[in-house]
């Protein structure tokens, strides 16, 4: 959980220094692949909690995720229908899923201790 | 160091996403509102709006700008204003009538049916009405007439035509056959739009055997109109631009 955050600190500082962006028309594909990675860090936080922690599970899911998100929002864009609502409900639902498990597994180690 | 690797691979991961974030809020992405087609229209439109706006005020700022340089030659002296008032008052006897006028234009001749057998069950078919002569005058004016006498009775706003048995009243004259029209404006336009097939002056000719005989003359003259205008109710409002 905190190295988690720690790691997300850690890049933002980063990315605020690296010199590099991305042109603004694919802010919108990014911004829905963010939240399919952030989905997939959740996940593996969780499954490292419970003990079925996987590489290529967590690696695929974090790709994976990620590309099928950014392409929803880019197909949705070409259609005219807004696709990417799909994938922002999906992700963050699991989002608050996977939190709430995490939460509950935390809680209950730390009663154990 | 493999208890540790899931949390190493999750920190790393974390710090990609991180550095995504921080990449996106670089951007300053102020926000990202769904775009339907309905909103990518609606917006044309607007576009298209403003555009339409934005030509009508620079048609406008020319205008404006011509009566500015008129105004600044009165200053200066090129132009007498005595002079522009002169051609302004040339240009509204003209529009209103007050002037002959003299241009290409077409002559078009009626009479009544002269055979000695009628045409219809009534003598009325056979006899040219008021109506004819309007109906005539109103294809003209589509056309593009730009001065209209008959009998040289000039035709002017408060022309009317009106019916007196065998005569016709204009201008509150009376006038018999044959009634010449005359009418200046493009010849070929004005002739096609009382000769052409299915006009009003052609179903006159062959359906009813009217005499109707138009022609294009290279040099109408069309007389001044001589009665006075009187405003009795109608009076002017506020000060015209």
């Amino acid at each position: 959980m905190f190295f988690a955050l720690i790691g997300i600190l850690i890049g933002a500082v980063i990315g605020f220094l690296l010199p590099y962006t991305y042109n603004t028309a694919y802010s919108l594909y990014i911004s829905v692949a963010i939240l399919a990675c952030l989905d997939s860090v959740f996940g593996g936080i969780r499954a490292n909690l419970e003990g079925n922690f996987n590489i290529p599970i967590f690696l695929s899911g974090f790709f994976g995720n990620a590309i099928l998100a950014a392409f929803l929002a880019y197909i949705g864009d070409r259609l005219g229908v807004p696709l990417y609502y799909a994938a922002i409900f999906t992700f963050g639902g699991r989002l608050f899923d996977n939190f709430g498990a995490i939460r509950r597994i935390w809680l209950k180690k730390r009663k154990s201790i | 160091m493999k208890k540790n690797n899931p949390r190493f691979i999750i920190t790393a991961f974390s710090i990609i996403i991180g550095i995504l974030v921080a990449i996106q809020m670089k951007l300053k992405v102020e926000s990202i509102a769904p775009v339907t087609v309905k909103s990518i229209q609606d917006t044309k439109n607007e576009i298209n709006k403003l555009n339409n706006e934005i030509l009508e005020l620079q048609e406008i700022i020319k205008k404006r700008e011509q009566e500015l340089e008129i105004l600044e030659n009165i200053s200066k002296g090129d132009q007498n204003i005595v002079d522009i008032l002169q051609n302004d008052l040339k240009f509204n006897m003209a529009s209103s009538g007050r002037t002959s006028l003299e241009g290409p234009g077409i002559k078009i001749t009626m009479f009544d049916n002269m055979d000695s057998e009628i045409v219809g069950f009534d003598i009325n078919d056979d006899v040219i009405h008021d109506v004819d002569i309007l109906n005539i005058l109103n294809d003209l004016r589509i056309a593009g007439a730009e001065a209209i006498s008959i009998n040289d009775q000039r035709v002017v706003s408060t022309s009317e035509i009106k019916c007196g048995g065998p005569i016709i009243r204009i201008n509150g004259r009376s006038i018999g056959t044959p009634f010449v029209i005359k009418a200046i404006g493009d010849p070929k336009l004005l002739m096609a739009s009382v000769n052409a097939p299915g006009t009003y002056g052609d179903t006159l000719r062959s359906v009813f055997s009217i005499g109707f005989e138009p022609e294009i003359q290279d040099k109408v003259v069309i007389p001044a109109y001589n009665g006075s205008f009187s405003f009795k109710y109608a009076k002017p409002v506020g000060e015209g631009e």
